[in-house]
């Protein structure tokens, strides 16, 4: 069963290439994805013959990807084959070489109500000089009064259980807080679109997996869509609904994880995607 | 409840402690006639000296002159050097345009215009003024630079990233990042200041605190000039106590300023 999900290597890459121009297959992707409580505000995400290059170095060479409204997609592949890069460009923080990037609003959503994109980096990125729940409202920057961005700051804190620091300065947190800080920042304007760029890295075991369960369910009740890269194969099995394998600024492979959740720790099923995935990213088996 | 009280005042005496002993050995230095009176007055003879002085008013007047030059020249010379440091710090344009003429002329000793500066202006106000205004400058110039060049760029992207306008970038990012390093510059400066007023009013001047001393050179009141002298000290220490105080005020979120 699971073993249909892990597409051959081309062929994982050509349905990429194909769902792009074929809009009602997002339709079908989006019921096909984990079960879902909360508002379906999540934006979907259109990459076209998407080319970028560092000083003649090119870093992603024609990628096409479709990404459907709500979907959990994780992007591994070794470092320095473009998936941070990948990340950086849908999020509009590099321009691109050349190709299209189409952020697709969910419908019927007035035009200033249109949900952020927003991103949380490898590093917590606080402002030193501003308190915890300070430095949760400036996800809240231009949005509400004082007081209403203030609310919400501490309600997002309450939700990654750090209510009772609100008033601290992010040097008394310990790394996990700091990240669980910028994740509240992050969360707290009700993002469409959530990238997150290796931001569990420098966590110790325990504390990944933590907070791998926290960013599970806030994206089970909230319902954004959301891009995970991250070099650790077991979170993105652990954690996606779909994952993608990135070489040399392409597309390797596309696999849907159909392991239902809640996910346990050790499953057999995850177990042999991720044995497969390395493999492919190691280069040791005949991809396709 | 009287431990942390004493602890507390402890606490508070232990900086003064060696001051205090450093006068009472000198006092009883030339008390037991150890060093002759002429070379160094005992500490109550500079207290009496300063008691005269205060009692005729003349201390207090050249006391304030000399205040009134500092602070004017600071003022001048510290916000010139604060905006071109933000100015070169945020604009390559404006960098390309000042930074090398400003590193050429910080390399001429300021204190070396001295007489170039009597030339211009005599021995009046301007030339203390333009002295000390020349001197602030650098060290506020640079460190604001230094300041605003050393701000986190994964700060700023952050902003950015958060819809923060330029404005909004810079005040809730690029200034308190750089504040630290603005707060050394403004050290620096102040010891730049006195250093450069003293020198200024020994040479050229008709009033102020170092002009009391020179005159008092030329009378032989050998306790009026190590009055003068103490006063500094303690300006020093007034000016260093402000500043300290300012950054526990704003820099309470940094660690390494926290009280206690």
């Amino acid at each position: 069963m699971l073993l249909d999900a892990i597409r051959p290597d081309a062929d994982g890459a050509d349905r990429a290439r194909e769902a792009v121009p074929a809009r009602p297959d997002s339709e079908t992707a989006r019921s096909q994805a984990a079960p879902r409580r909360g508002p379906a505000r999540g934006v979907a995400v259109t990459v076209r013959d998407l080319r970028k290059a560092f000083d003649g170095h090119t870093v992603i060479d024609g990628l096409d990807l479709h990404i459907p409204a709500g979907q959990f997609t994780a992007v591994v592949g070794r470092s320095g084959c473009g998936k941070s890069t990948l990340l950086r460009l849908i999020l509009g923080l590099e321009t691109p070489t050349g190709g299209r990037i189409q952020l697709e609003e969910p419908a019927g959503v007035a035009r200033r109500n249109v949900p952020p994109k927003r991103i949380m980096f490898q590093e917590p990125r606080l402002l030193p000089w501003a308190r915890v729940v300070d430095n949760v409202a400036v996800g809240l920057t231009g949005l509400g009064s004082r007081r209403e961005r203030r609310e919400r700051a501490l309600a997002a804190l309450a939700e990654v259980g750090l209510a009772d620091k609100a008033g601290q300065w992010p040097a008394t947190l310990s790394g996990g807080q700091r990240q669980r800080v910028a994740l509240a920042r992050a969360l707290v304007s009700g993002p469409g679109l959530l990238a997150l760029d290796e931001p569990l890295g420098a966590l110790d075991a325990l504390t990944r997996i933590g907070m791998q369960g926290l960013i599970e369910r806030i994206w089970q009740q909230q319902g954004f869509t959301a891009l995970l890269v991250t070099h650790d194969v077991a979170e993105a099995v652990a954690l996606a609904d779909r994952i993608l394998v990135v070489d040399e600024g392409r597309i390797a492979l596309d696999v849907r994880v159909d392991v239902p959740r809640p996910r346990r720790r050790g499953d057999p099923d995850l177990a042999a995607l991720e044995g497969r995935i390395l493999e492919n990213l190691l280069g040791e088996s005949p991809a396709a | 409840m009287a431990s942390t009280l004493l602890d507390d005042l402890g606490r508070r005496a232990a900086p003064w402690l060696l001051p205090v002993l450093a006068l009472a050995g000198w006092q009883a230095a030339v008390s037991a006639g150890l060093v002759s009176n002429r070379f160094m007055p005992a500490p109550f003879d500079v207290a009496r000296a300063g008691l005269a002085a205060a009692s005729t008013g003349e201390l207090w007047t050249n006391l304030g002159v000399s205040a009134l030059r500092a602070i004017a020249g600071f003022a001048i010379g510290g916000g010139i050097g604060f905006a071109l440091g933000l100015a070169n710090g945020l604009s390559r344009l404006s960098e390309r345009l000042t930074d090398t003429s400003v590193q050429m002329v910080r390399n001429v000793p300021h204190l070396s215009l001295i007489p170039l500066v009597i030339l211009w202006f005599g021995i009046g106000e301007e030339a203390k003024l333009f002295l000390v205004a020349l001197g602030v400058f650098f060290p506020i110039y640079a460190n604001t630079l230094h300041g605003i060049r050393s701000v986190d760029p994964g700060l700023v992207e952050m902003g950015r990233v958060y819809g923060m306008s330029r404005a909004e970038l810079f005040r809730r990012v690029v200034l308190p990042g750089a504040l630290p390093s603005i707060f050394v510059g403004l050290r620096y400066g102040l010891g730049i200041m006195w250093l450069t007023l003293i020198v200024a009013e020994t040479i050229s001047a008709s009033s102020g605190l170092g002009y009391m001393a020179m005159q008092a050179r030329e009378f032989m009141l050998v306790d009026v000039v190590v009055l003068a002298i103490l006063i500094y000290a303690l300006l020093g220490k007034l000016a260093d106590a402000l500043t300290r105080r300012l950054e526990r005020a704003t820099l309470a979120w940094n660690p390494a300023y926290r009280t206690a």
